[in-house]
């Protein structure tokens, strides 16, 4: 008999280990005691740290908190001086931008930060030979195209013609074209500055930059990041830093890679801010977290759009138009989003200055019209709708399926593709012959940046125009805007460019983005600025 | 004996050899340009994709790739990731995780999936007998993401219990124990009823009857004679199994957010990462061959009538 009770002893003290400790519950909830840090969701970075190279938005929520801009924006959606003393200009051509006193760099000596670091970073970051992400974002500084003589040819300098340091606190940027909108780009993580430090004998930036930059802002890191093995990113808030300082003095960013269960740890008091809430956890969170829960519109932009370049059967401008019509847009935010996205009314954004409400009429549901004109235009019987299945993508785009399956009395197939990059491979490559779906995200707070880089004829073959559609007025008016006196001018004409994509539709726009975050009870003062970022000089810890 | 080992040792190699190429062009063929797949939904400057496309080889045809692959493979070096981060420093984290959960798991399996079979086997017949039988039945029919969610939300956060974390690995060994017992769950199961059956059927044989009627004592029975023949079977799926649980562990490793080498797998297969999937699988088939080595030579030891020779 012995050996059943021995066997019973094995079998239950499992058991009960975890009964045990499933009814010791309710004792306490991980509180964020004195010495805790402020903890924040991250996804995992996909490299490592530095400005020119941190295209993405992980790695760039790090940067925000360890460099300080040179713009940053304020509540009304204007551009503001933030390390930048003043920016000048009198033909938007040749800037000139002066460092405000007292800013360092966060080592031991804290060096001073001198206007020779932001030459130094942008003619790096510039280099076709350094092979950075951001590169493109110089593309119209004055010199630039001599950095990038193209692949298999040698650079032949190492500087930008149109940048230099004045002195130690002013330098001169000249652009080949005036651009009213300069000043909005240089909030931007690729427009940092680098210390000294950051560069090996090789002029390369070292391993050991990349792993624990040294920056001239909010928070110093505490230790390298090494990507494999480190789950947390710990910072500590740096006292020499000039401007208005954090009022917390620990910052934690911890690395998920389930937004799921990031809000898990948040419910069970493990985190504090967590940015990008799930679908599935937006219901929940409203309902339990009332006034700690956040819901802003974001910047993106989320469309469908036509291969005009190569199929001619959407060449009719009122096949669009009705396709645009017969999409319920409201009804696809509201289900299918369960209100993580906002109906699209405009090619702008609401976010920022410049957007219309309403000014896409036919965004407006309307099936009636929609039918009546589509069967008056002829349009073709069949049509096809891909999308990449590796987003969040297959129910919206169903969705607009079925409307247009209803209200056109067509027949509609879905195509999957199994990730984005395989669209765009096809429409490169002129393969793919339906409608397609399309998202954009901004890189600076402008109007103009909805319009140049998705739909101007150069952004063809290097921005993200796909429809391959391409207008000479539109274009005209671009560089009416990027070269009117001041921004406020400047949108009136992007304004009218937007006028002329309502009008023709190269894509149509389906929904606006919108920021779903939460934060625990202790903290307060949680904002998310129009970069996704947190405004870490308002966050608050609760006793 | 060692003879033997060396010999199953270098069969290893063609496997891995095969298994590397197949993995590679399997990667290979998968639609996208892993740089374009580097900068997300937005188009990169394409003199940039075009200079980080030479620097990759991703021009050259895939036996080419391969080739250079394998160059560096024999120099110790796994290559780096396509944002210039050596592959090893990856693995190396990442292993440390998976292999402290899939050890947590093996020994939840042999404790609670032994331990349970043996208390039904000898309850054999009887109501606890068929308790422990239909909540098996339970465990194997409930998916691992249900159990994982169910068990995260209800301890977690629902009751609060701080002995088990929510995620992460920031709380050493406790930190394994839920997702442990998550992704030892089916196992569990399959274990119990293995080893119930196994001995069921064991404890009939004729020398048991004999040992009882020598009058041995029940405890020695069936600890020495009759557990230790019913092992073999369990042996050889624990072995097999600690595979299945290194490799099978991205939706545990998800839910738990526990950084290892499933995510990685899942991410890198993504990117089109091919020099970090071609190396995970490579160490993961490594482990494999070697557990099933361990494996084929427990039998020796549990039963002496087997030899290697």
């Amino acid at each position: 008999m012995r050996v059943t009770n021995g066997a019973r002893i094995i079998a239950g003290t499992a058991l009960l280990a975890l009964g045990l400790a499933a009814c010791g519950g309710e004792s306490s909830t991980g509180g964020a005691a004195a010495g805790q840090p402020v903890r924040m969701e991250l996804g995992e970075p996909q490299k490592l740290f530095y400005p020119g190279d941190t295209t993405e938005s992980e790695g760039a929520e790090v940067l925000g908190a360890v460099f300080a801009p040179l713009v940053s924006y304020d509540e009304n959606k204007q551009v503001v001086n933030d390390v930048a003393e003043s920016i000048k200009t009198t033909d938007n051509k040749v800037w000139t931008i002066k460092l405000k006193p007292g800013y360092s760099w966060q080592d031991d000596a804290g060096t001073p930060l001198t206007a020779q670091n932001y030459v130094d970073a942008w003619n790096y970051a510039a280099n076709q030979d350094n092979a950075q992400g951001a590169n493109g974002f110089f593309s119209r500084v004055e010199g630039w195209a001599d950095l990038n003589p193209g692949e298999g040819k040698t650079v032949s300098t190492k500087e930008m013609k149109g940048l230099k340091a004045v002195d130690d606190t002013t330098f001169k940027v000249t652009l080949t074209k005036p651009f009213s909108q300069f000043k909005t780009m240089l909030g931007y993580t690729a427009f940092y500055p680098l210390p000294k430090a950051a560069f090996g004998d090789d002029g390369k930036i070292t391993d050991a930059y990349a792993k624990q930059p040294v920056g001239q802002g909010y928070f110093k890191m505490d230790a390298p990041y090494n990507k494999g093995t480190s789950q947390t990113i710990d910072l500590t808030r740096y006292d020499k830093f000039p401007g208005e300082k954090p009022k917390f003095d620990k910052l934690q960013f911890k690395l998920y890679t389930s937004a799921e269960t990031a809000f898990n740890d948040l419910r069970a008091g493990n985190l504090d801010i967590h940015d990008s809430l799930p679908p599935s956890a937006v219901a929940s969170a409203k309902a339990e977290l009332g006034e700690r829960y956040i819901d802003q519109a974001d910047a993106g932009v989320g469309y469908i759009g036509f291969p005009l370049q190569y199929n001619k059967i959407y060449s009719d401008i009122r096949i669009r138009e009705a396709i645009s019509m017969a999409i319920d847009r409201k009804t696809i935010a509201d289900m299918v989003f369960s209100g993580t996205r906002a109906p699209a009314d405009d090619f702008i954004n609401p976010l920022l200055d410049g957007y219309r409400q309403g000014a896409c009429a036919v965004c407006t549901y309307d099936p009636a019209k929609a039918k009546a004109q589509y069967a008056a235009a002829n349009g073709p019987k069949t049509l096809e709708l891909g999308y990449n299945s590796d987003g969040p993508h297959k129910e919206w785009i169903e969705a607009v399926a079925n409307n247009l399956r209803a209200n056109l009395d067509v027949q509609v197939s879905v195509k999957p593709f199994e990730k984005f990059a395989a669209i765009l491979d096809e429409l490169d490559a002129k393969t793919y012959s339906g409608m397609f779906r399309m998202g954009w995200a901004i890189d600076y707070p402008s109007a103009e940046n909805y319009l140049t880089p998705v739909f101007s004829t150069v952004a063809i073959k290097t921005g993200s125009n796909y429809a391959g559609w391409s207008n000479k007025e539109f274009d005209g008016l671009l560089a009416k805007g990027d070269a009117a006196a001041t921004q406020k001018d400047g949108l009136k004409f992007y304004q009218q460019a937007d006028d002329i994509l309502i009008k023709d539709l190269p894509y149509i726009p389906v929904y606006f983005y919108r920021i779903n975050a939460a934060f625990s009870q202790h903290v307060k003062g949680v904002k998310i600025n129009l970069l996704n970022q947190v405004e870490w000089a308002q966050v608050e810890k609760v006793a | 004996m060692s003879r033997y080992i060396i010999r199953r040792l270098i069969q290893a190699i063609p496997v891995l050899l095969g298994a590397t190429l197949l993995i590679y062009a399997i990667v290979f063929a998968l639609p996208g340009d892993p740089i374009a797949a580097l900068a997300g939904e937005k188009r990169m400057d394409p003199n940039i994709v075009a200079i980080l496309r030479e620097q990759y080889h991703l021009n050259d045809p895939f036996l080419v790739q391969y080739w250079y692959y394998l160059v560096g493979l024999f120099r110790g070096d796994f290559g780096t990731t396509f944002a210039g981060i050596p592959v090893t420093d990856i693995m190396a984290g990442k292993f440390q995780v998976t292999i402290n959960l899939a050890l947590m798991a093996l020994v939840m399996e042999a404790i609670i999936g032994v331990g349970l079979g043996l208390y039904a086997a000898l309850r054999h017949g009887k109501a606890q007998d068929s308790l422990v039988l239909a909540s098996t039945l339970v465990l194997i029919s409930v998916p691992t993401l249900v159990t994982g969610f169910v068990l995260q939300l209800l301890l977690g956060v629902k009751l609060g219990v701080d002995f088990f974390p929510v995620a992460g690995v920031a709380e050493g060994w406790r930190s394994y124990l839920l997702p442990g017992f998550v992704l030892a769950g089916v196992s569990i199961a399959y274990l119990t009823r293995l080893t119930r059956t196994s001995l069921v059927e064991t404890l009939r044989a004729d020398y048991i009857r004999t040992a009882v009627a020598k009058g041995l004592p029940r405890r020695r029975v069936v600890g020495r004679h009759a557990l230790r023949n019913a092992l073999i079977p369990l042996i050889t799926y624990l072995g097999a199994d600690l595979g299945t649980l290194m490799g099978g562990a991205v939706i545990t490793e998800t839910i738990f957010n526990l950084p290892g080498i499933g995510q990685q797998l899942f991410s890198s297969v993504y990117l089109r990462e091919q020099s970090v999937v071609v190396g995970i699988v490579t160490v993961l088939v490594l482990i494999y061959i070697l557990a099933n080595l361990v494996v084929d030579l427990l039998y020796a030891v549990l039963d002496p009538r087997i030899r290697y020779e």
